[in-house]
């Protein structure tokens, strides 16, 4: 061998030597680019529509309805003192007015005293579907209609391609199948997509009447000698099929994996009729689905959970039932918050929640009156634009308020990169290109 | 009596052009029936065909609508089709009302039970590679007392193909 191919092919080697190592199973070449702030996030779509001068600006009817009573009704989430009368917001016991009663608090300190708020945020759409897009890709496709999946990666993809998760590290618990929801847990973007998108429940109906009717009384295999042999069957069918991956209908799971959720499906039948889902005291609507992303957070510890709620959206028609759904929400986010920190010792003190709803609500009211004369409120207008966010856990300042009424700061598609800089991946994701140019970490506006 | 001599004549001629010897070609091709290949399945068959042609593949009968349509909604509460599909086709083989060959004629007619397999699901026979696969499998597996043909059925429903005509 001549001296200058020696070199070559040594040279070759020793740089192939270096370069493998760092190959990893998702594909990646590289390890992640920016520390990791926390090892998961837990992300609430605190949805539906939430109207900035009842929630965070804590005006309660004064800027709604003509009355003059102000006050705070997500006391979970914010600091600040109850409305003193006109008390609507609240739970109906037997016999006393609809909505009379207020739900106690669950945190002993707020999720503003133990995190950072960011009072007046931008939304990129007045509308849900949109809303969601941006909150789910960061990136500025408002546009886009239903009945399609999003046509930017969402942060699940990123998350499993750049983060290098497995499909059950990385859930969506929505709160319905209607508006596109389930649609949500990937892109169709061709660099990413269904092979990197997340698991979906809706656990309304995975877990509900229809659910129990089509799944409860499934089978379960054994895992060697019975499930094996379906699967070996199975996998040489489908590799005669060869589906291309532009045509899978849903995610895929391992076989390991998909052992694993059919045991969490048949386990949560069971719990549920034991009475041993982690349920918020006041629960229904937006509350159970925070209590299965619960039973989903305790069983898998996935990396990234998002759950989106949507109660709160019945604002069109019942500013008293929207007035409950708010309150309740927040009541669902403070048992949360609490049931990670004292219940999931794999996920206490290593966990970041996140929160921001898709859209505000209009400055006025429409024609429509509730049962209290009150004005319902859809949304569409710049005061929809309006929302509010904020964060908790492991790194995020605590007791820190960003922004104000004249001073917006931070846009909802911030919340991918947000996450992407929390798990590590932030780089990754800017030098993808596809999120909105103006977006940034949170953890960067702060 | 004159007047219809003729005439006899003429229908008698008739008659015997109109005739003519039948050809009987025989070409010794073999009857079939015939079935396609997997080749063109590319359609996405909806939640509700796919149900559907699976309780009448199971069951030998329609599902009601009602079931359907409830069964549509929990395939799209859940991200993973092809795992909720599992978990529906092993809730229907938990039912009495399930059909299914016995144990004994796939082990003792491993062929035609894969054919008929392959033709209940798949419209279409089963390729000599996948004849072999299959057959081997089967044997193979005669010592394991759980390998019977609700096993074989399931990965068929839950396969790939099935989700496509």
């Amino acid at each position: 061998m001549k001296r200058r191919e020696f070199v070559i092919k040594s040279a070759t080697l020793a740089a192939g030597g270096m370069v493998l190592p760092y190959i990893l199973p998702s594909g990646r070449l590289f390890a992640r680019t920016n520390a990791p702030k926390a090892d998961h996030v837990v992300f609430v779509m605190f949805g539906g529509g939430l109207r900035q001068q009842d929630s965070i600006l804590q005006r309660y009817l004064a800027d709604s309805q003509g009355y003059n009573v102000e006050g705070n009704i997500l006391y979970n989430m914010l600091e600040g003192a109850a409305p003193a009368s006109k008390i609507a917001y609240g739970i109906a016991p037997s016999g006393q007015p609809n909505g009379s009663q207020p739900i106690p608090k669950i945190l002993s300190q707020s999720l503003q005293k133990q995190g950072t708020i960011f009072q007046e945020m931008r939304a990129i759409s007045g509308g849900h579907y949109g809303g969601w897009n941006s909150l789910i890709t960061g990136s500025r496709v408002e546009g886009q209609g239903l009945k399609v999946r999003p046509m930017n990666p969402t942060i699940f993809e990123y998350a499993r391609r750049f983060g290098g998760y497995k499909a059950t590290d990385v859930w969506f618990i929505g709160n319905t199948i209607s508006n596109s929801i389930p649609l949500l847990n990937s892109s169709k973007h061709p660099d990413f997509g269904l092979q990197y998108g997340a698991n979906f429940f809706a656990p309304g109906i995975t877990f509900g009447g229809d659910g129990y009717a089509a799944l409860s009384n499934a089978k379960i295999y054994h895992p060697q000698e019975e499930l094996e042999p379906v699967y070996k069957m199975k996998n040489f069918l489908d590799n005669t099929f060869n589906i291309k991956k532009g045509d899978m209908p849903g995610i895929r799971n391992t076989d390991d994996e998909k052992t694993q959720i059919k045991e969490f499906i048949a386990n949560t039948f069971q719990r549920q009729s034991s009475g041993l889902l982690p349920m918020p005291p006041v629960s229904g609507g937006d509350g159970s689905t925070i209590g299965y992303a619960a039973e989903v957070l305790r069983v898998f510890k996935p990396k990234l959970l998002v759950v989106n709620l949507s109660n709160i959206d019945g604002c069109h028609s019942n500013f008293t039932g929207y007035l409950q759904a708010m309150h309740r929400a927040d009541h669902a986010m403070g048992f949360l918050w609490n049931y990670i920190q004292t219940q999931i010792p794999e996920m206490s003190g290593k966990t970041i929640m996140t929160f921001v709803p898709e859209c505000g609500r209009n400055l006025q009211h429409n024609p429509i009156q509730d049962e209290n004369d009150w004005y319902g409120y859809d949304h569409g207008d710049s005061n929809s634009l309006r929302v509010f966010g904020g964060m908790v856990g492991q790194n995020v300042p605590s007791n820190l308020l960003v922004g104000n009424e004249t001073n917006p700061v931070g846009k909802v598609t911030d919340m991918a990169l947000t996450i992407a800089d929390i798990l590590g991946f932030k780089d990754e994701v800017k030098a993808a290109g596809l999120v909105d140019f103006e977006s940034m970490s949170l953890f960067d506006r702060i | 009596m004159h007047i219809f001599k003729p005439a006899l004549i003429l229908v008698f001629l008739i008659g015997i052009s109109a005739c003519k010897k039948k050809d009987s070609n025989t070409y010794e091709v073999v009857d079939t029936s015939s079935y396609g290949d997997n080749l063109n399945k590319d359609k996405s068959k909806s939640n509700i065909e796919f149900h559907s042609i699976l309780s009448t593949n199971l069951f030998q009968k329609p599902s009601s609508i009602n079931e359907l349509s409830r069964t549509d909604r929990v395939m799209q509460s859940c991200g993973d089709k092809s795992l909720i599909n599992e978990v529906i086709i092993s809730n229907y083989m938990n039912s009495a009302n399930v059909k299914l060959p016995s144990r004994k004629m796939m082990t003792d007619s491993t062929e035609r039970f894969i054919e008929e397999t392959f033709i209940r699901f798949f419209i279409r026979r089963p390729t000599e590679a996948e004849k072999t696969w299959f057959t081997n499998f089967i044997n193979a597996n005669k010592s394991n007392p759980n390998f019977r043909p609700e096993l074989v059925y399931t990965a068929f429903a839950a396969s790939d193909e099935y989700m496509f005509y």
